[in-house]
């Protein structure tokens, strides 16, 4: 039987290859030709619409032109905005809670299994149930809103409305994300850490902001890059729940690429608007890989 | 100590806040499937009605529900997101158990390019890649079609699968292999017969993460669909016939899709935070 086996023994090298080569060939395939494509015609004007009209060589003409659009920069600032609300709501809510589901109490696991319930929901069919509630007519939250007297508010139909509206139903599916990663931190904490700070006498102000954070910030930075990186492209809430209006006011940049690429069909300058957005997110991977590598190394 | 209590209240209060912000909408979802046309607009909202399984109806095309125009499709769209989400994860959980394997194992060149190459999958904006598959998948024939969906599936979780299986590979001793080739078995026995029977509870946890993944998909098959291949979520969000949106049908749809994902989640619930965090982090610690 060992001699079977040992004749189709292959060398580790080649059994190494051969367990990369499918992955290697979907990235190959599905991420690099793209993005090597995606370069070559942000640099052509042409439309996939116009396949009889021949693609036109610009240079750098498509760039300069979304550079230079004050409505591009309008759109990477919303979406900016959006980002950094979604994730400082989604944040002091998450440690919050984490930071109440430290303690020991009847029913604990079974809470929190509760509160991971909105990650599992599709994306897009949360974007309707959040229209659906939001509705100014016959919506829920307005229902919520007049038992305290309030009036019925415009929520989807208003910029300074649509966005909060976006970002609690973002905050809604991703703080239990927050949660479950701040909860494994905080739990990590070796105990006699806390019993230290407990014999000195330490406030649990001090303890949380002297003791607890610093020591979950490992983990926190991870859910805090992941969290960033996903606000940024998050899309279906948006396509859901506002279209991207009123006008474009609540357009986000990948909302904004989808409409140049498959609203009006600019294929090149789309290619381009994807480059810069390929660009942006790389940098973004790039940093949490190195704080990751540094991270492991460490330990 | 009336500091203590006061911040013990506070913090119940807090509690009972967020609870009410993240079941509230949940019960609304179920609740607003129930409903008929009429209960779906009523100022105020109704808790109590009479149930209507229209939406449900609607999404097995099932009974009067399944001949509207609205409805068509609802359960061909069903089953075509159980053939790319199984297809999908079955490939990708393939790949990314052998990539795993290899990245845990061996120190080939460009290994650590390789894993930040795969982890892309998991950041890049879909719309970004889409405006080049749109081009790619018509002129090799894939759009609207099972099998171009099942590339995408495999694209967007092989990343995942990728990192969090080279996790448990790495939590797998290397003298488990070494004691096997020392007694001149060959590296791929140890590896089928050894190696990974030992992470065969890694694999299923991989395989529910990237069903869910897959499950959810939107983006991507949004754009690449036009009629045949058209998956459940994509489906329901152009069920806005000429009488405007079906909203019970969304919500319907919307708890009929959630039951596997709760499912699979609550079989991997001990690897939640390796799988939510692209294998980063290790084991919880629950």
């Amino acid at each position: 039987m060992a001699v079977t086996r040992k004749a189709h023994g292959l060398s580790d090298r080649t059994v190494c290859g051969l367990f990369v080569l499918p992955a290697l060939a979907v990235l190959v395939l599905m991420v690099a030709y793209p993005f090597i494509s995606l370069l070559y015609y942000s640099t052509l004007r042409f439309s996939i619409l116009r396949p009889g009209v021949p693609a036109e060589g610009v240079g750098l003409e498509n760039y300069e032109f979304l550079l230079t659009d004050p409505d591009l920069w309008d759109r990477f600032v919303f979406t900016g905005k959006f980002v950094v609300m979604t994730v400082a709501v989604q944040f002091i809510l998450g440690i919050l809670i984490a930071y109440v589901l430290q303690r020991n109490f009847r029913g604990r696991d079974f809470l929190f299994t509760l509160f991971m319930l909105p990650m599992m929901l599709c994306p897009i069919v949360v974007g309707f149930l959040w229209r659906y509630m939001f509705n100014s007519e016959w919506g829920l939250v307005n229902y919520l809103f007049s038992l305290f007297g309030l009036g019925k508010l415009d929520w989807l139909g208003q910029a300074h409305n649509a966005v909060w509206a976006v970002v609690a139903a973002d905050a809604w599916m991703w703080t239990p994300f927050v949660i479950l990663l701040a909860t494994a931190a905080f739990r990590g904490i070796p105990k006699d850490i806390n019993e230290a700070a407990d014999i000195d006498g330490a406030s649990p102000a001090f303890r949380f902001f002297r003791v607890t954070l610093p020591l979950s910030m490992p983990i926190l930075v991870i859910a805090f890059l992941l969290r960033l990186i996903d606000a940024f492209k998050q899309n279906d809430l948006f396509f859901a729940m506002t279209g991207g209006g009123p006008g474009s006011e609540t357009m986000t940049v990948s909302f904004t690429l989808s409409k140049i690429a498959f609203g009006y069909f600019y294929t090149g300058e789309a290619s381009a608007l994807a480059v810069i957005l390929l660009i942006i997110i790389i940098g973004l991977s790039m940093i949490f890989v190195r704080y990751l590598l540094r991270l492991t190394e460490g330990n | 100590m009336t500091r203590n209590r006061t911040g013990a209240w506070l913090q119940i209060a807090a509690t009972l806040a967020y609870m009410a912000f993240s079941l509230g909408p949940l019960v609304w979802l179920v609740l607003s499937s129930l409903k008929s046309r009429d209960d779906l607009f009523a100022w105020p909202p109704k808790i109590v009605f009479d149930i209507d399984l229209g939406g449900y109806a609607a999404v097995f095309g099932l009974g009067p529900a399944g001949e509207t125009a609205a409805s068509q499709g609802l359960l061909g769209s069903l089953v075509n997101s159980v053939v790319v989400s199984v297809a999908g994860t079955v490939l990708a959980v393939l790949f990314g158990t052998l990539a795993g394997y290899a990245a845990s194992r061996f120190r080939f060149p460009g290994r650590s390019d390789f894993m930040f190459f795969a982890l892309s999958t998991r950041m890049i904006p879909p719309i970004a890649v889409l405006v080049f598959y749109h081009i790619m998948f018509s002129s090799l024939g894939l759009t609207d079609t099972l099998a171009g969906l099942i590339l995408v599936m495999v694209f967007i979780n092989l990343g995942l699968a990728t990192w969090i299986m080279k996790g448990f590979f790495d939590g797998v001793p290397t003298e488990v292999e070494a004691i096997a080739l020392v007694n001149g078995y060959s590296r791929l026995y140890a590896f089928r017969r050894l190696v990974l029977p030992m992470v065969k509870g890694g694999i299923a946890a991989t395989a529910g993460f990237c069903f869910i993944f897959a499950w959810n998909e939107f983006a991507f098959s949004t754009i690449l669909t036009t009629t045949q291949a058209k998956t459940l979520p994509v489906r329901v969000s152009s069920a806005m016939g000429a009488t405007g949106i079906q909203w019970a049908q969304i919500c319907a749809a919307g708890v009929v899709l959630v039951i596997p994902v709760a499912v699979f989640f609550f079989l991997i619930r001990k690897h939640l935070l390796m799988g939510m965090t692209f294998g980063v982090l290790g084991k919880t610690r629950s």
